[in-house]
Parts: C-alpha cells; structure tokens; sequence
C-alpha cells in the first residue's frame, strides 16, 4: 500500500465536501424505480399493473403458450416440426401435466390490494374500482387453480414470515374444491357492483365476471353430479377434491342465472355481419370490427409490439408467407365428421357406397364437405376450401386404374414431393399436400383456419399476427346456459339456445325440434374447438378417461385422416373424379390415454416439503 | 510474499478443482432391491409401466420419493445407497385394496422382498387352446376375493409382443358378467383378427377389471404357438 498522505487528505476533504453538498445523499429518491405512493396514487401506474396480471393468466392452451397441446387432445394431431412428433405419441398424460401452484401471481395481487388500501389516497370509488378488479384476477386465478388441483389453500393476504425460525403459522392446509369454488363465485358475486370498465372487452365488466361465474358455476355442478356417478368417485377425505351430489342443483341454478343475466342484459349478441356463414363463423372469433360477440379477450396490437407466432406456425401450407414453419397444428377427421349436415343427418363423410364395395366419386374435391355445418368452414380448412381468397387444393396422389383395381401413387420421382406431376401431366401431389411424412405439410388432410389470420403478411416472420385470444364469448354462454338448463330439467329453454346457435351456422329456424344432453355437448365440440374447452369439457364430465382409453380399439382415442386422390381411368365416366381414403393419421403412433389420475394434476414434493399440510391429490 | 497476479489466480482455480473433486464424485449406488408383488405366495400379473411403488428416505433436507416401476410379470427392482427406506403402494392405483401401512426396508447389500397385497380378484393361470388355425380358446377361473368388489369385464388380448395389455394389443375379447363369474371355470372364444392371421405364434394374456379400479390385473403373458 502506498498511498500518500497528500492523496488521502484530499480524499477525506472531497468526502466532507461532498457530504456537506448534499446533507440527505444516502437519502435521495432512486431515479430509475417507482416507489409504492408514487405507484398506488397514480391511475396509470395502477393500470400498469393489471395490465401485467391481467397477461399472466394461466391458460392452457392459448395463442402465446401451450398452443402445441391443441395437438395432444382429440381436435388435432401436429404436422410441425418433427421433433415436436411427442404430442402425436404421448403413450400417458403425466400426473403433473395440468399442474399449477402460481401462488407468486397470487401474492402480486393481494400485495396490489394491500398497498391499495394503505398508501393510496386516490378518491374512494376509483380505489374501489381498482380492488374490485384485483379481486376479480385473483379469484379467476382460484378458477384456473381449482379446476386442475381440486381444492387450494385460499390466501387473501400477504403473508409475512417473522424470523423467528418457525414457519407453521404460513402454512395453509388445503381448502376443500367445494370451498374453492364457492369463493371464486362468492367474489365474482361481491365485486359486480363495483367492477366498472363500461363496455372493454379486455378488462373485466360485470359481464365478463358474469361469464366466470358461468363457467365456474358450470364446472362445479357437472363435478359435483358426475364425479358421484363413477363406480367409485374421486374423493380425499378432507373434500379437497370432490363436491357432495347435494350441491350440484345450486352450482347449476347459478350458472345459468348468470348466463341468463349475459343474454338478456348484456347488450351483446351472436357475430352475424357476414351473409357468408363460414366466413361469418370466422370472423365471429378474429374480427376486431364491431364484434359484438365476444365477451373478454387477450388482445394483441401490432403497433405496441405485441404480436404472437400463431398463424407463422399454423397457416396452411400452400398460403405460408414465410420459408419456413406453417401446418403445425392440423385438425383431425375425427373432428371435421362432428360437424353434421345441414339435413340434421350424421357428419360421417361419404367415401364408400352403401355396401361399401367402391368409391364414391366426386367431380371436385370439396364436394365432399358440402352442406355441412358453416362452423366446419370457420374453424378448419378442408380440401378445396379457400383462404386469403386462394383455394387450399389438397390431393395425396392419384388412383391409377390397372384393369381390375386401382393402384395408389402417392411418391413422385423427382423432388420434391409437393407440387409433383404425374405422367399423365396432371397433378400427382398438390402444393398443400396431404403428406404422409413431410413436416410443415398436413399429415391429416386438413388445415387449422380458426385463429389463423387471413391478413396478409401475417404469416412472416417480420410481421406476426395480431389476432387476440378470445377468453369468454357469447357462443359459450349459449351453451353454458342451454347445459345448465337442461341439468335442471329446463330441457324446453335448453333447446331454443342450442337452436339458436345452430341457426347461425347454417341450420334453419328450430332445426331440433328436441334436444339430449348428448347433442349439447356435441354442440359445444363443434361451437368451441381450439378454444380451450375439449379438456376441462371431458374432466368435469368424468368421461376423459373412457373417451382417452389408450387403447386402438376406441376410435375416439385414435386419430384419423382424411385423403385425397384423383384418380386415373381413362376413357371411363370415372375418369379425372377424386375419391377419399380414410385412416389413422399416419404420424399417429399412441393412442390418447387418459388415466384416472389425471383428473387432478399433481402437487409438487416440494410443494409438500414445505408445507406438510398439503396432502397428495389422489392416485398420486 | 511476492505472488503475482496470474499465479495466484492459478493457484485459485487449482484450489478449486481439487476441492470439487472430492466434492462431486459420488460412488454409485451398488445395492439392488428387487422384489415381486405377491398374494399368497403367487405373484400378480399388472400393466407394464403402469403401477408404481414408491421408495421413501426420511433424514435429507429433500424430501422426494424414488418411483419403482412395477414390470408385466410382478417383479420389480431399484439400484439404491445403502440405508433404511420406506416402501408404499400408492393409494387407488393397483388393482388391489389401499393398503395405508408402508413397509420399512433396511437395505445393507442386495436384498429380495415379497409385498403382500391383498387383490380384488385373482386369476387362474389360463390354459390356451388354438382351434381351426382361427380361435384363441382360453379356459381360467376367475377368483374373487374382496366380496365388495364388483367384476366389470374379462379381457383376453392378443398381441405381435410380450408387452400385450388393455392398452398394447392387436386384438381383443371382452366378456362382461354372466360370460365370465367369479369362482366358476370359464372357457372363452377369441377370434384372431385378419391382421394376426397366418403366424406362428401370439402373444395372449387374460385382464380382469375390477369396476371402478383403473388398473387391471392379468395372467402372465403367454406366448402360444399356432400349428
């Protein structure tokens, strides 16, 4: 150390300089972080905030995370990346698979409401308001928890640990799943008065916490009905999962006052801007133009540069914008055959005659889909169906006829596949394929067009798309109400929602003239695919596991594919017609299986290391 | 002392390596648990992958449980350390009833363990019968043995594999109550499917559902030659 004494007196005399500069230096505001009143006594701050919650939402599968696992239930198979070919051939559904514990999110918004309440002084109504919203993200989060884990710990406060080497006192047990639900309506119910946002369909209204309870309500009933209906239903003996039969008819009666109120009070109605009811069906979901129909959305705008990879990675291949991605997601057979024809008859697609013993020929490759329910048209793209005003023209290979039977060519010489000619000079594979193992080209015979933007350029790299995430609309309600309804023995008012639905995708006036809780459930297969419901549908019915058996002999475990051929006779009527083949989807390798243990996902060990109160939800 | 920088910070990372050395060699674990899942004696035939023991060690800061994969046959084995562990049956899980008490296992060296359960049904090894190249003629009894349980269904699988159950398999029968009674012997027909055709040997197995129970319990697999 050499430093001399010169140095060190100056050092000394700058430090008093300074010191006596500015008495209160250790003590100045941080440029660069907001403190808590300058946040909480700031209504733009505060709206901050939300915004950021209101982001982190669980979901599933929605358009900015989880989107692939559309892939791992019975509306699609992936057609991506082949190194995402798991989704097809998950041989179980891990325990922990729908598994949430966001208790940080959930100490967010009770920290929000604390400092809400101690450092605001913003006038008491617009605080109120606030609160109301905070209250109404939290219990929404009690929603997402409750209807993967059964019952959780209910935490309304911040939770302060004390030093003081023991700490019990923070550990929660579990609430029971009755109790959770309860709460989530219980709030709901509290903060309507209070809520605010007028007519937004990004924040939540009364409407929108109309729609949870509706949901929630829902949910809650079918548990409590169906879980008691199993040979031996799912239970723990503290009730943290599993509701008492006894409570089904209220869940049910608040649900459908709920949905109720929506219909005759809300001021919104079915999307029908579009005389095309396909088209119309589309756009009742994508349409950001006086939408009337959608209830709360997760919104994206290119402009604050909040845009998402949907559509890059699921346009339909020959329409892609971009070198590379596209098809990821594909619909499956299985769903395309549950949208009926618009006689009323089965959607089961026509390949074979009667006695199945040829063909059925058609002159153009989408004849085969005509007149069926206009919500087949707005959800998936079929064989000869258009998008951006460009036809999807699908065909596999051609059928060549030998004499006394036909021969399938599918494989061209030269390559690629895709866009190959036959001998005979017309088309062998088409541009949008089907391809048997090609990724980024449909491996079903279908393509996805519900929430895939069909502006241009939306599917590049450099663009992205700004189609929002539709939470909660109209058509839900519907069916909320007409299920609600019918579980009741309303089954009179169950029909005229079901029928009105109905009506808007091409049926006409009444066309039930009596309605099952079969045909409601369908209706909510066909109404709301992608939409993040086949799931949660199938686990509170208590049906997921009978319909995902893991078995190869259950079609519905299975998926199918759908493709297409033109075939080659000629000098015969025939000649130049196309014919359909149907089968498993061939990057299909394990059946769906669902096991019982999958109706409530799993807790953590170390979740349950640090608060042994926890216990394990059942078959774990 | 006259170090300069760059020796010393090598002398550091010298110091370094040498301590995680020894920190982060562990030995592997050398011990072996087997066992099989037993009633009276027999062992019970269950899913490949699909039932679960679980190995508990209490002690560590970190609590987690080893998973212990039950194979087709009943057996089941685990490489561990040394040392006292507990071992349960996860509830609702086999097909037998909840057994609430774990099974403490002082594991010094390898050791062979039998885990008595207490099933719901049990199964007499079938005898298989090839008739006219085409039928699979199974002859079993099936025992019951929790008088509260309910018999849903008799599956007879055919498979290309030794992995043959309700969830691997090219072809299957299903008989439900009345074609199948507990503690009556039973002789059922199976059609071998046209995919299946033309072998020379299959792969058969006979599934008893219990209602209400997820798995199911089966014979062993039984590789049956045809001709």
């Amino acid at each position: 150390m050499k430093l001399s004494k010169l140095t060190i007196t100056l050092a000394v005399v700058a430090g008093l300089l300074m010191s006596s500069c500015e008495s209160d230096w250790l003590d100045r505001e941080p440029p660069n972080i907001l403190l808590d009143d300058q946040v909480w006594n700031d209504a733009g701050s505060i709206t901050g905030v939300l915004s950021n919650f209101y982001d982190r939402l669980p979901a599933h599968t929605s358009l900015q995370a989880g989107w692939v696992d559309f892939a791992a239930y019975d509306e699609a198979t992936w057609s991506g990346y082949t190194g995402n070919d798991y989704l097809n051939n998950l041989l179980t559904y891990d325990y922990g698979r729908w598994g949430l514990w966001d208790y940080n999110l959930i100490r967010d918004i009770n920290l929000s409401i604390d400092k809400l309440n101690t450092f605001s002084s913003l006038p008491e109504d617009q605080r109120t308001q606030f609160i109301s919203e905070l209250r109404f993200i939290r219990a929404f989060v009690y929603f997402e928890h409750v209807k993967r884990m059964g019952g959780v710990p209910i935490i309304t406060e911040e939770l302060i640990y004390d030093f003081s080497g023991d700490p019990t006192y923070l550990q929660y047990p579990r609430n029971t799943e009755q109790e959770v639900y309860d709460f989530v309506i219980s709030e709901m119910e509290a903060i309507m008065p209070t809520l605010g946002n007028g007519e937004s369909i990004s924040r939540a209204n009364r409407f929108v916490a109309l729609a949870v309870v509706s949901r929630a309500a829902l949910y809650a009933g079918s548990i409590a009905k169906y879980n008691n209906l199993m040979p031996s239903p799912i239970s723990l003996p503290g009730g943290e999962v599993g509701i008492p039969a006894s409570a089904a008819d209220g869940y049910f009666t608040k649900s459908l006052e709920a949905s109720r109120t929506i219909l005759q009070e809300g001021g919104y109605a079915l999307y029908n801007n579009n005389p095309d009811l396909g088209e119309n069906f589309y756009e009742a979901i994508v349409s950001k133009s006086s939408n009337t129909e959608v209830i709360w959305v997760q919104d994206y705008l290119a402009s604050a540069d909040k845009r998402h990879w949907f559509t890059y990675d699921n346009v339909a291949r020959s329409a892609r914008e971009d070198n590379l991605a596209s098809s990821a997601l594909t619909p499956i057979l299985n769903l395309v055959e549950d949208y009926e024809y618009l006689d009323g008859s089965s959607g089961e697609l026509r390949t074979r005659t009667a006695d199945g013993s040829d063909y059925i020929y058609y002159d153009n490759v989408e004849d085969i889909f005509a007149n069926k329910d206009a919500r087949l048209y707005g959800t998936i793209i079929y064989p000869g169906a258009p998008f951006r005003g460009q036809e999807i023209f699908m065909q596999a290979g051609v059928m060549e006829w030998n004499g006394s039977g036909y021969d399938m060519i599918e494989f061209a010489d030269q390559q690629p596949d895709l866009g190959s000619v036959y001998t005979d000079g017309g088309i062998l594979k088409s541009e949008a394929g089907p391809h048997r193992s090609l990724q980024d080209v449909s491996n079903t015979g279908f393509y996805l067009r519900k929430y895939v933007d069909d502006t241009p350029g939306s599917s590049t790299r450099g663009n992205l798309s700004e189609v929002w995430w539709v939470r909660f609309r109209l058509g839900e309600i519907y069916l909320n109400a007409a299920e609600a309804a019918f579980e009741l023995g309303e089954s009179g008012e169950a029909l005229g929602y079901v029928n009105t639905l109905r009506e808007r995708a091409g049926f006409g006036a009444n066309s039930l003239s009596s309605v099952t809780l079969a045909q409601i459930r369908h209706e909510r297969r066909v109404e709301l695919a992608f939409e993040d419901h086949v799931v949660w549908d199938y686990k509170r019915w208590r049906v997921a596991h009978l319909k995902w058996s893991g078995s190869t002999d259950n079609p519905e475990s299975m998926a199918y594919s759908l493709y297409p051929y033109r075939v080659i006779r000629p000098g015969d009527p025939r000649d130049g017609k196309y014919v359909f083949v149907k089968e498993v989807v061939p990057r299909f390798r394990a059946p769906r299986f669902f096991r019982l243990g999958n109706y409530y996902s799993r807790i953590g060990q170390n979740i349950i290391d640090a608060n042994p109160k926890i216990v394990r939800n059942p078959f774990h | 002392m006259k170090l300069n920088i760059i020796q010393s910070c090598l002398l550091l990372v010298l110091g370094f390596m040498v301590a995680s050395c020894e920190y982060d060699n562990f030995e592997e674990p050398k011990s072996t648990l087997t066992g099989r899942i037993v009633y009276e004696g027999e062992p019970l035939g269950v899913r490949n992958q699909g039932v679960q023991l679980e190995l508990w060690q209490h002690g560590y800061d970190l609590f987690q449980k080893i998973p212990v994969y039950v194979s087709q046959d009943g057996t089941f084995s685990a490489k561990l350390f040394d040392g006292d562990y507990k071992l349960t049956l996860i509830r609702g899980n086999g097909p037998w009833m909840d057994q609430t008490d774990s099974l403490d296992i002082a594991l010094n060296g390898s050791q062979e363990i039998n885990v008595e359960v207490d099933p719901y049904f049990t199964l007499n090894e079938p005898s298989y019968e090839i008739v006219n190249d085409t039928i699979v003629r199974a002859s079993f009894t099936v025992n019951q043995i929790n008088a509260a349980s309910t018999l849903e269904f008799t599956d007879v699988y055919m498979g290309r594999t030794s992995l043959t159950d309700i969830v691997r398999n090219e072809g299957l029968g299903r008989f439900f109550d009345g074609q199948v009674t507990p503690g009556t012997p039973a002789t059922v027909d199976v059609t071998v499917p046209n995919h299946l055709r033309g072998r020379s040997d299959l792969f058969v197995r006979v599934g008893v559902k219990t209602l209400g129970v997820e798995e199911l319990l089966y014979s062993q697999v039984d590789n049956v030659s045809i001709n």
